[in-house]
């Protein structure tokens, strides 16, 4: 007894000293030093995704809360919460907020293993950017997707996948967070309006047609019969290849009726089955 | 015999071609002239479609500092100018030729001009600049901006790169043993160019005896020295080969300038000695063809724009085992996408590989061996750079000496795991300066 209380009294002691000691220093500076806390800060952080993808433009979502809450901007807006995170978000702040526009990423390609032809076998590190370095991609076609999926990392939402060699985005789960944009060496991916995405020309290759033609069964050759046909004016050739500008294109449809590309290169979106369907008739 | 004192690999060297004489390709249907066969901005296209070009001409003027003359390499026609396949894995603005057959020079080219001595340090430097001379050892650094250092760095040794390293090559080395006169006075030409006289040495790997041979002959009575070089790659890397001759070290981020040399390849000081003495721009080149997969092995002289095409109809036929072309030597070399790339200043070498019996199919995982890291003649960590490339961690890769990766690819070689070392190295080098590029815009 006497044994165990010579070994551990001063030890306990002594630390029950040091941890009272600095428990006051700790409560003394705490209070000293407090930083009053907006509790809506904290309120709104809840709301919020929580992913800090960045689309909002601040690396974090705390940040976008903070920000929101001191300047009170109704068009601060986050993407990937939508109208719904809008509404809540006004609800909580007590005002009007702007509704987002939502965004969706779309691959401007649909050479797929099926339509598009390889250069060379590649045999390299299966990254996008390595094998920009070797050349200019396992597809003949310079500008197209390059099939090796560097860009599926980067999406946080689990929204990309590889299918037979082309990057297929699945659109309910695709925030519009824009993250996976800079992973894309040849710059196929580009953000669209979700809502006014009517038409959009799948096909990002500035070859003259003939090279696209060469290449690729689903490429654009610039032919101009869309152009023509555009009552809406919707439609621009620009270094051979058309665009369509999404805030005149009225969803008509005439212009796939024309597209005389043996896979249709304008779609209404990256609808695989409708791209067999037609390489099938 | 001298070397360099870190790493090094001793792959076979396969140098079938050694013994066989250079010959003259017939001028092909059509030539293809990049106009970027240099580090550095692309040329600017002087000429129109349907042009008339005499042989020797300028078609593409250097636009910039750092850039290269592009000539045409016979009369004819030009018959596009368009983006076309390039040897260095891109795309690249092409002008096409079509040959007219009478192969007529330029005027005023092609003449014996006088002793080069009478000409002054600026006329010659002209000369160099106008001929588009480029390093033809593989980078294709402007000759004329290398041999124009800064003031303030003093030059105290040429050193004209013979090794020939590289398994399979031989078009340096049947250079020097065919116009060894011509590399010689190349290299005293290079060397009036400099202020103060320098020491002048030209390395040669020890498996050439008789190029070293026919070297010293010109070259003893002239006091350059011909230093015999232990077989060992990368023993013609620019740092291998100034470390081996002078003992010095370029450090990371240094040039050879920093320590007072200047590296230059045997085709460059043939190509000066064309470009000063005989008013020849670099319309054509060296190279050797070779590999297991092409029937006829040879060293070939072909013009600049010559398509691989042709060249493989002038040396046989390539089997159908290959699975790889490469352009440049085994171990640098850069596998082509395309047979329709033509030749260009720093083509070296055109292998037909077949490597389907390599296990290629997957990089495994490091066991951390370190072999990489003996071999490595720059002294990095090859497995650790690959790793932080493989992670993404590009400001953390900057600092464990990325930019000082010579890329020689002894690592590659070495790794037991088969994996791509020098590849996740480049991709990394790529991502650092497209960031870098970003940054700054």
């Amino acid at each position: 007894m006497n044994m165990i209380s010579d070994a551990f009294l001063p030890a306990v002691s002594s630390l029950g000293a040091v941890a009272l000691a600095l428990g006051i220093i700790i409560h003394y500076v705490s209070k000293k030093f407090h930083v009053e806390d907006d509790p809506t800060v904290k309120l709104v952080n809840g709301i919020l995704p929580g992913v800090n993808c960045g689309a909002c433009g601040f690396p974090s979502c705390g940040q976008f809360a903070e920000v929101l809450v001191e300047t009170r901007n109704p068009a601060m807006t986050c993407p990937v919460g939508g109208a719904d995170l809008a509404a809540k978000l006004g609800e909580t702040l007590g005002m009007a907020m702007a509704e987002p526009k939502p965004q969706t990423a779309v691959v401007l390609c649909q050479g797929n293993n099926d339509v598009a032809r390889q250069s060379a076998e590649y045999l390299g590190i299966q990254d996008c950017w390595a094998a920009t370095q070797a050349f200019a991609g396992p597809k003949q076609c310079r500008y197209s997707c390059l099939g090796l999926g560097s860009c599926i990392a980067w999406c946080d939402f689990g929204a990309m996948r590889l299918e037979n060699g082309l990057i297929v985005i699945d659109k309910d789960l695709c925030t519009g967070c824009a993250a996976c944009i800079p992973a894309c060496p040849t710059g196929v991916l580009v953000m669209q309006n979700k809502q006014a995405a009517r038409y959009f020309i799948a096909c990002n290759s500035h070859d003259k047609g003939a090279g696209t033609k060469k290449a690729c069964d689903a490429g654009c050759i610039a032919c101009q019969k869309c152009v023509k046909v555009c009552e809406d004016n919707a439609i621009v050739i620009d270094n051979f290849l058309a665009r369509i500008v999404q805030d005149k294109c009225t969803a008509c449809g005439k212009c796939i009726e024309v597209c005389p590309t043996k896979v249709n290169c304008i779609r209404l979106e990256n609808d695989l089955n409708a791209v067999k369907q037609k390489q099938a008739s | 015999m001298k070397t360099f004192n870190t790493g090094g690999i001793h792959p076979p060297e396969s140098k079938f071609t050694g013994n066989s004489a250079i010959e003259v390709m017939p001028l092909p249907a059509e030539l293809a002239i990049p106009m970027n066969q240099h580090l550095g901005k692309p040329a600017k296209p002087i000429v129109k479609l349907n042009d008339e070009v005499k042989k020797g001409q300028l078609i593409g003027e250097a636009d910039g500092f750092i850039s290269a003359n592009v000539h045409a390499s016979t009369s004819g026609k030009i018959k596009a100018i368009k983006s076309h396949p390039h040897p260095g894995g891109q795309y690249a603005m092409t002008i096409f030729i079509t040959p007219d057959g009478k192969d007529e020079w330029a005027e005023g080219l092609d003449t014996v001009a006088a002793d080069w001595k009478r000409f002054s340090k600026d006329e010659i430097l002209k000369k160099i600049k106008d001929a588009g001379i480029v390093g033809m050892g593989g980078a294709g650094f402007p000759t004329n901006v290398k041999l124009s250092p800064p003031p303030d760095k003093k030059i105290d040794t040429i050193i004209l790169n013979g090794a020939e390293c590289e398994p399979f090559l031989t078009a340096d080395h049947r250079l020097m043993v065919e116009s060894a006169e011509q590399v010689v006075i190349g290299m005293e030409i290079m060397a009036s160019l400099l202020p103060a006289p320098v020491k002048l040495a030209i390395g040669v790997e020890s498996n050439k005896p008789d190029a070293i041979a026919a070297l010293e002959k010109f070259a003893a009575p002239k006091q350059i020295e011909v230093v015999s070089l232990k077989t060992k790659y990368p023993q013609g890397a620019e740092k291998q080969l100034i470390n081996a001759i002078t003992g010095r070290k370029v450090a990371e981020g240094e040039l050879p300038f920093d320590k007072g040399c200047i590296v230059q390849n045997i085709g460059t000081a043939a190509a000066v000695f064309d470009a000063v003495c005989r008013n020849r721009p670099l319309i054509e080149r060296v190279l050797t063809v070779s590999g297991m997969e092409i029937t006829q092995r040879k060293n070939i002289s072909a013009r600049i724009g010559t398509g691989f095409k042709d060249i493989i109809a002038f040396c046989g036929s390539m089997s159908d085992k290959t699975n790889q072309v490469i352009s440049g030597g085994p171990m640098m070399g850069k596998a082509i996408f395309s047979l329709d790339v033509p030749v260009v200043k720093t083509t070296s070498g055109i292998l037909f590989i077949n490597n389907r019996s390599l296990d290629k199919s997957r990089e495994r995982t490091c066991i951390r061996c370190g072999r990489c890291v003996e071999v490595c003649p720059q002294g990095l960590a090859p497995w650790l750079l690959a790793n932080t490339a493989q992670l993404k961690q590009f400001d953390e890769i900057q600092l464990i000496g990325l930019a000082n990766c010579t890329e020689c690819g002894s690592c590659t070689y070495v790794c037991p795991s088969g994996r791509e070392l020098v590849h996740w190295i480049k991709y990394a080098k790529a991502l650092v300066s497209s960031r870098q590029k970003r940054k700054s815009a």
